[in-house]
């Protein structure tokens, strides 16, 4: 028996909601006569929850795709460039830092530029013998000029962005340019056929909303995936401890103030603080383990970070907003006809900016293979499932890479987090092999992987991992040692023409807001 | 060091400049800005282009003479080699801008100023600005219709370049030239009319363009290309004389 999937479902209103809807509604037409119908049900009571603040580089692509002018895109949603993230008291809990930017290093697919740094460690960081992109971040540059067509990058670029305004924006997009049918009402009522889809979403209002696919983008309320269908939850906080936290904003002191263009992450005594600059304001947060510390201590260093840049009286009245969660994923992300995307499939430290990402992703494999008829979507359903589960159980690895190679042993929650009894299996063998080899293509063998080898590199060589000497010479070692030294002051040459060429993030973003970038 | 000053009869009654066409005078570009209002004439000499304002990002046409920085193709011995010197070359030691004094009524009167800083201008040599009792020269009247073409084109150019963008027909392109001695070179950061897109126009904007009178500087770039191939050519030239 076929029934066509004609009607998509949308329920919760966030970044998850609308760029699923949107991504959808491009790809199918849904603003035609003919297209996918897609409808976004949103509560007019919740808000969304707005953690998303920090972008990757798919964002550039997933904004095309919309049809979104970069310009407005920046213009509206408060947004500044971001290059990748630096890392500071990680290692040793005082100033050492080091970059995970988002160019990988000079010739990656063709050199293993890693093995001929090894020699190099002691005289120049890993990340800044192999790209430019770190001294352009410590300089607060953007990684393109105002001549540079919407898009298009001098060095590879995502966002920081206003996460409450993005939503809006794509909101209005959605409806305005791309066909979405927003409802807002409370769902109330699941609905479900004989064989357990669901057949329709009851609301407050009375209104019956039939579907052929349903999307649970409902947040941590997970009211499809979790609520009506009970998936369990696979908490990963054995792993990954932080399961808290506090966020802020903070205002610019005053209007020219640089804008760093990497996320700031600094290591603190149970947990982490990032820092997100936007034009107009700081997001600040931190991220800890309740097993280790108290709100009340955590809420204390959270003021103390604070006071290092704004002082201690902007620092002592700003007022923290407290999120809970647990860290982890549901373990079906998508059953019969309902797909959890967001939060309702599942949640970790925002270490990485993981979560936009997998928004992203989940997206647009949705969008790639729509099953067109109910009596295929379990086979998708099941590749769906496969992949995403694979995706969760790599971001946790590599989330956990970053305290595995602390060498802070000064609280407990350091300690604990270099303890092997909580580092995966996988990730232990993993640094055994590393010790004698760089990571490279080889040990991440899927073509979609969401963190590459590249940022198994910068990682490890940034926390200082000793990968040890050649040993047996290889016969490629000769010509490679040549093309990797030509590499190494390729580099040096392009990081100069860099920093000179390319303005402050706060220039660029000031030129943006007065011009706008030409489409080509 | 270019040191623009407001032109005036009292202090500068006895100002003259060197009309002649040199790189001692700053001839020597490769390329100037270019208007509509003078396309038809420039094309049959030089190729136009677009290229983008680096402190902006803005497109603005230009006219080209040559392949790389002081090259100009077209400056000789005995000064510019073809019948049409475009505006921007000729305007010089002269400038031409809006009256900053927002408090005065005619505050948007435009205002010629004039560069005592040019090897052009001195008191002995050249075309004089003004008569002995005062008046406008000949020399200087047809240099502030110059002026007043600029002004024009600059607000024309604006205008022009947003409807193009409006209908997507501005594309980058890589104009590749190889010379007689074989040597190569790409020219990067030029963007022409997207032939394609202009085809595919259907009438009404065809008719949007044609009515803001568009059309055919449109035409009229697509037309300069054939003077590229005579810039090629005069490379060449250049070559075998030396």
């Amino acid at each position: 028996m076929t029934k066509p999937v004609n009607t998509v479902v949308i329920v919760g209103g966030g970044t998850a909601g609308w760029l699923t809807a949107g991504l959808l509604a491009a790809e199918y037409q849904a603003n035609r006569e003919s297209g996918l119908k897609v409808i976004l049900i949103e509560s007019p009571d919740i808000g969304p929850i707005g953690v998303g603040e920090g972008t990757w580089p798919t964002m550039r692509l997933s904004l095309e795709k919309l049809g979104i002018s970069e310009t407005d895109f920046i213009r509206e949603c408060g947004a500044s460039f971001k290059q990748g993230t630096r890392f500071a008291g990680w290692l040793h809990g005082q100033d050492e830092f080091y970059y995970h930017p988002f160019t990988p290093p000079l010739s990656f697919n063709q050199i293993n530029l890693a093995r001929y740094w090894q020699p190099l460690r002691d005289r120049v960081s890993f990340a800044d013998a192999v790209s430019p992109q770190s001294q352009a971040c410590e300089q607060n540059l953007a990684p393109k000029q105002i001549a540079t067509p919407e898009f298009a990058s001098n060095l590879n670029y995502g966002y920081h962005l206003d996460a409450g305004k993005f939503s809006k924006f794509l909101e209005t997009h959605c409806v305005e340019k791309l066909g979405v049918t927003h409802i807002l009402d409370n769902v109330v009522a699941v609905n479900a056929t004989e064989d357990g889809d669901i057949e329709s979403l009851g609301t407050q209002s009375g209104a019956t909303i039939q579907g052929d696919l349903f999307v649970d983008c409902t947040g941590f309320a997970a009211l499809l995936i979790g609520e009506h269908y009970g998936i369990p939850f696979c908490s990963k906080q054995n792993i990954l401890f932080n399961d808290r936290a506090l966020a802020v904003q903070v205002p610019r002191t005053t209007q020219d103030e640089p804008i760093a263009s990497a996320t700031l992450s600094t290591g603190q005594r149970a947990g982490w603080i990032w820092d997100i600059a936007l034009p107009s304001r700081r997001g600040v947060g931190y991220t800890y383990s309740s097993a280790h510390t108290s709100d009340e201590k955590a809420e204390a260093d959270l003021r103390n970070y604070l006071s290092g840049s704004v002082g201690a009286s902007l620092a002592e009245s700003c007022a923290p907003r407290q999120i809970k969660f647990d860290p982890g994923h549901r373990e079906t992300l998508w059953h019969r006809n309902c797909v959890a995307i967001g939060l309702s499939a599942g949640f970790v430290e925002p270490l990485e900016a993981s979560a936009l990402v997998m928004i992203e992703l989940s997206a647009k494999m949705l969008s790639e293979q729509l099953p067109a008829d109910r009596s295929v979507m379990d086979i998708v359903a099941r590749r769906f499932n496969d992949k995403f589960l694979y995706h969760w159980h790599r971001v946790i690895e590599f989330l956990k890479l970053h305290y595995a190679l602390s060498k802070r042993r000064d609280t407990d929650f350091w300690r604990d987090n270099c303890s092997p009894t909580s580092i995966p299996a996988d990730l232990l063998e993993s640094l055994e092999l590393w010790r004698y080899q760089c990571p490279w293509h080889q040990d991440l063998p899927h073509v979609d992987e969401l963190f590459s080898s590249a940022s198994y590199q910068y990682v490890l060589y940034g926390m200082n991992y000793k990968t040890e000497g050649p040993g047996i010479i290889r016969r490629s070692d000769k010509s490679n040692m040549v093309t990797a030294d030509g590499l190494f002051s390729d580099n040096n040459k392009r990081r100069k023409q860099l920093l000179n060429a390319l303005p402050t993030n706060r220039e660029l973003i000031g030129k943006v807001h007065e011009f706008g970038f030409q489409k080509v | 060091m270019a040191n623009y000053v407001m032109l005036n009869n009292v202090e500068h009654q006895n100002v003259k400049v060197i009309t002649e066409r040199s790189a001692r005078y700053g001839d020597d570009v490769h390329f100037v800005m270019t208007f509509p209002i003078e396309f038809r004439r420039v094309q049959s000499f030089y190729p136009i282009f677009f290229q983008k304002d680096a402190s902006t990002g803005k497109f603005y046409p230009i006219a080209l003479f040559g392949f790389e920085a002081e090259e100009n193709l077209f400056l000789k011995e005995n000064g510019w080699d073809s019948n049409y010197v475009p505006l921007m070359i000729r305007r010089h030691p002269f400038l031409i801008g809006l009256q900053n004094a927002p408090e005065e009524a005619d505050a948007n009167r435009s205002v010629v100023s004039i560069d005592m800083g040019s090897p052009r201008v001195n008191e002995t040599e050249g075309e004089a600005l003004f008569l002995p009792h005062g008046g406008t020269s000949e020399y200087l009247a047809s240099m502030i219709e110059v002026l007043e073409d600029i002004k024009v084109g600059h607000e024309m150019n604006a205008k022009f370049i947003d409807a193009l963008l409006e209908f997507d027909l501005i594309e980058s392109v890589s104009m590749e030239i190889e010379l007689n001695n074989g040597s190569k070179r790409q020219l990067l950061g030029l963007y022409t009319i997207n032939e394609e897109r202009l085809e595919q126009l259907d009438s009404e904007a065809l008719g949007k363009l044609h009515s803001r009178q568009f059309l055919l500087p449109v035409y009229m770039i697509l037309a300069s290309m054939s003077s590229f191939r005579t810039l090629i050519d005069k490379r060449n030239e250049q070559l075998a004389d030396l």
